[in-house]
């Protein structure tokens, strides 16, 4: 497929590298054209889809095993009346 | 942000917003001051004094606009300006380095660190964790907007000040060492690296 196809290239004519092009479809970052242009890149080329099974991989463990610190049961009131105090 | 700005909001709309649009955001908060600072007594306070300079500011949030973000943003810069300060934290990367680093050729060079979606299923302890962790502080944070918070990389930028393309890279960037992170996890777990 010839550069002028690619919706990733920029419009100075820069062309997107695979991990580019990988990162913004990880990320939910492109246009509908640009992902099917993609999903059928990744079909093709072994280092994408390789590297986008893993990326998403580590993009799942960080989203189960990183976001459980909770705050404190007493933060919220702690909150509201220092605000209270010092509107009054 | 102006504290002569002409009220627009009533006591009673002021306190809707804190509580309705505000306060929900509380764990998500918590959870980032918790990862810039390492300290939950610090994550305490960062947030606190977050949720007290909110409402103080009040007038300068648009209802209907992204308060998650907007809480974001003065949680980041209470960080940077108050906390960091006081922790006096070793030397700061050399983003030049890094844009230079992505752009030049040496990125599509760049070995990948080899690593298994079978060793990343292994991992069910706080591997993940210690390796984000272990990122600079300015790394870890793209991760906890990006794949912790779902922020898009346009939120991003408002967040941190800077512009959508050096998201992206320093984006990549964290990606990598926190890949190389994990590899060393996945070797001291016995999974061959080629
Ligand atoms: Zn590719």
């Amino acid at each position: 497929m010839s550069d002028s196809t690619n919706p990733f290239t920029s419009p100075s004519g820069k062309r997107a590298t695979c991990m580019e092009m990988l990162q913004l479809y990880l990320d939910g970052e492109v246009t509908q054209e640009q992902r099917a242009y993609f999903l059928h890149h990744m079909d093709m080329c072994m280092p994408c889809f390789k590297g986008y099974q893993v990326d998403m991989a580590i993009k799942e463990l960080l989203k189960t095993r990183c976001c459980g610190e909770g705050a404190p049961g007493d933060l919220v009131q702690q909150i509201k009346a220092q605000i209270a105090q010092q509107n009054s | 942000m102006e504290e002569s700005a002409r009220p627009i909001y009533t006591e009673a709309e002021k306190q809707e917003i804190f509580d309705k649009e505000f306060l929900p955001h509380i764990h998500a908060m918590y959870n980032f001051g918790y990862r810039l600072t390492l300290e939950r007594d610090d994550a305490k306070d960062l947030v606190q004094d977050t949720y007290f300079k909110a409402f103080r500011f009040i007038e300068s949030f648009q209802k209907g606009t992204n308060a998650k973000a907007w809480l974001f943003r003065i949680l980041k810069n209470s960080f940077i300006n108050d906390y960091r300060k006081k922790a006096k934290e070793p030397g700061k990367v050399d983003y030049q380095e890094v844009e230079s680093y992505y752009n030049s050729d040496d990125v599509h060079r760049q070995i990948t660190p080899d690593l298994r979606v079978e060793a990343l299923k292994d991992m069910i302890g706080d591997e993940i964790s210690n390796a984000l962790n272990s990122l600079d502080v300015d790394f870890r944070t793209v991760i906890i907007l990006c794949d912790l918070e779902g922020f898009k990389y346009e939120e991003m930028a408002k967040i941190l000040d800077i512009p959508i393309g050096t998201v992206r890279s320093r984006l990549h960037r964290a990606r990598h060492l926190l890949k190389e992170k994990l590899s060393e996890y996945a070797r001291s777990m016995g999974y061959k690296t080629a």
